[in-house]
């Protein structure tokens, strides 16, 4: 491609977040805060609309830096929905006095531009700078419930293991930079045709190569590198765990389906049955882990490794079916996700008054996050109930929700590979996932509990519902979102 | 002549990382990190990366190590620790006799200093086969190719740095509330 004049018109995107991450940042002078919300969710839409504008072309911005088609406009589109979706939940940021909602929402919008580096880049320094951005972003976020010891903990301890998988990351950029002499991934990718035509060694690719998908393996927590992950997500307020599960791991698989696709595609035979390893290990680890957990928003964390698993049989399977099928699962996952958290943050909220009622303040509001919370909640508020059960069925994969095609597509492109044995693994974990979600959805419609009616915003209600309403859809119609690509 | 030089600036960054290792005094380790980084910064000029030799000092010795000394300064109190009566310079370093896993530890570092050296020394690294460039330094084309080829990363790397400060700022300012 050559260089064009008017380029920098086109990577509107991560201009347009960039600027609206200061102008927050500015608007967070002043007293009220009525008017931050409203404006993200106003640059968000923007951002997302811009994204959209080059549809159907495809273009190499800045001499090999950034790569826009159709798949990166995909990813992209999740990735600013699920922000989009993740902001309007955090209404009650402005009640809360210790909040700095003006600085969470610039960071938010900043770590964006990071994602979106992850998920077009072609050079391997755009890769490393955009995993920085989303990574600096989500150590600060982790921790910015400051008062509290458990996302103190969690923050540093996501910053020092983070920093450590960086490193790795970095090295192994650099062993690849050494054995190929290019940044780029297409170069990278010819370099690895034809050595490995032409025999000789390559142990330095080899190793910069595994280093490189170990950094990144590390920050979609994968297993044995998903060993932060409990913690982190279990520390970190709900909302920014939101977040992180579902845009920093729909970025992630972007950067590697993109890396192993361009890249590494020459050297599959070597490389995939170290994938598969790790493959069976997260399905293995995530899964049976999540059955053993009280808390609900640590499930949800093992979950979140759970589906790295299924995301990454669709990479062992790499071929040109798994492109869509990793974008479809990665909105279907996101979508069910942020509705989950959504209504776990309106349960959780309303758990001390109920713990006030009953006097035993210190047992239970610890216990807020617990099954126990969700005991009977259907009853008296059959909507978060609905959209609870619904979220819950799509991420067990069952049929009619959008999980289910997730699954089904990641899967079928794994078959057409000849990989049968991966997928008896992943099936029968599947199995094991129906029985940690449905202790959710048995709580709220089979137990006993003393759950009020829970206030839920207007705006707050329309999102729940719209997440509900195109899991359903994509469920029913999955031809709709799959035509696109 | 450029040859003692060469082992001296290597002697030099040994020494001084032996010496990290093995003192017991905190504030000793930081100022052999010195000596290590300079040397470091002098292999570099040897190598022909002159551009990195300056970062090096400047980022490393100017910055980082100044704040490590800092650290070092204003949170060891060596004189609050009651459960020990063994002063502080005396205690062993924590990082060597604290665990006990100390051969596998070093098993470990030599086992993977072994396999890198050996994959470095065996590499066949594919700019060795372009011609060497004749320019007096790398710092022209560094400025040049920052400004042209990797402008995107250049810029971008500001919001980066923003983020930290941002973040930054939010995680040490005080609560408004006590």
């Amino acid at each position: 491609m050559t260089f064009q004049t008017y380029d920098c018109l086109q990577m509107l995107p991560i201009i347009l977040l960039s600027l609206s991450g200061i102008a927050l940042l500015f608007l967070g002078f002043q007293k009220s805060r009525a008017l931050l919300l409203p404006a993200t969710l106003l640059f968000l839409v923007i951002a997302f609309v811009a994204n959209f504008l080059d549809w159907g072309k495809t273009y190499m911005y800045f001499r090999d830096m950034l790569l826009v088609n159709n798949l990166a406009m995909i990813f992209t589109g999740v990735v600013l929905l699920s922000t989009f979706m993740v902001v309007s939940l955090s209404g009650s940021l402005a009640d809360d006095e210790d909040a700095q909602p003006a600085e969470y929402y610039a960071i938010l919008l900043f770590s964006l531009v990071g994602a979106i580096m992850m998920i077009g880049f072609e050079n391997l320094i755009m890769l490393f700078v955009g995993v920085e951005i989303l990574s600096v972003a989500m150590y600060i976020l982790t921790g910015s419930d400051k008062r509290n010891l458990r996302s103190n903990e969690a923050a540093l301890k996501y910053f020092l293991m983070g920093a450590f998988a960086t490193g790795i990351l970095l090295f192994g950029i650099a062993l690849l930079y050494g054995a190929t002499g290019s940044f780029v991934l297409s170069g990278i990718g010819n370099y690895a045709h034809s050595a490995t035509n032409a025999g000789g060694s390559m142990l330095l690719f080899y190793v910069g190569m595994f280093m490189l998908l170990i950094g990144m393996l590390f920050k979609v927590s994968a297993a044995p590198f998903h060993f932060w992950t409990p913690d982190v997500y279990d520390g970190a307020p709900s909302l920014f765990t939101a977040y992180m599960s579902t845009v920093v791991k729909t970025a992630g698989f972007a950067a590697l389906l993109r890396i192993l696709s361009v890249s590494f595609s020459g050297v599959y035979d070597f490389w995939w049955v170290a994938m598969a390893v790790v493959t069976v290990l997260t399905l293995l680890i995530g899964n049976i882990t999540a059955v053993y957990q009280a808390s609900f928003k640590r499930m949800m964390a093992y979950s979140s490794i759970s589906h790295a698993g299924y995301l990454l049989i669709g990479l062992v399977g790499l071929s040109q079916a798994s492109k869509p099928a990793i974008a479809f699962y990665s909105l279907a996952y996101s979508l069910s996700t942020i509705a989950a958290f959504g209504v776990l943050m309106l349960v959780a909220r309303n758990r001390p008054l109920n713990a006030a009622v009953f006097g035993d303040q210190t047992t239970l509001a610890r216990t807020d996050e617990h099954y126990d919370a969700f005991n009977g909640l259907a009853r008296k508020n059959p909507l978060l109930g609905f959209v609870m059960a619904v979220s819950m069925l799509s991420l067990a994969g069952i049929p009619l929700t959008a999980g289910f095609w997730g699954k089904f597509m990641v899967f079928s492109a794994a078959a057409d590979r000849g990989a049968v044995w991966l997928l008896v693994v992943a099936v029968l974990m599947s199995a094991v996932g129906i029985y940690y979600y449905f202790r959710v959805v048995i709580a709220m419609y089979f137990r006993e509990g003393q759950t009020d009616t829970i206030r839920v915003a207007p705006f707050y209600r329309i999102v729940l519902i719209a997440a509900t309403v195109l899991t359903l859809a994509l469920g029913l119609l999955p031809n709709l979102f799959q035509g696109l690509i | 002549m450029l040859q003692i030089a060469f082992f001296a600036f290597i002697a030099l960054t040994l020494i001084g990382a032996l010496t990290v290792l093995l003192t017991r005094n905190v504030l000793y380790s930081a100022y052999a990190l010195l000596l290590t980084l300079l040397g470091v910064a002098a292999l570099f000029v040897f190598a022909g990366a002159d551009f990195l030799a300056v970062s090096q000092i400047i980022i490393y010795v100017g910055g980082v190590l100044v704040l490590v000394l800092f650290g070092v300064m204003l949170t060891s109190k060596p004189t609050t620790i009651s459960t020990s009566t063994v002063v502080a310079s005396e205690r062993s370093n924590a990082i060597l006799a604290g665990s006990r896993g100390v051969w596998l530890g070093v098993l470990l570092a030599a086992g993977l200093f072994f396999g890198l050296s050996r994959l470095l020394m065996n590499a066949h690294f594919a700019l060795f086969d372009q011609p060497i460039s004749k320019a007096p330094t790398t710092i022209d084309t560094i400025g040049k190719q920052l400004m042209t080829e990797y402008i995107v990363p250049f810029e971008v790397i500001s919001i980066l740095l923003l983020v930290a400060l941002v973040g930054a700022g939010y995680l040490a300012k005080k609560s408004i509330k006590p």
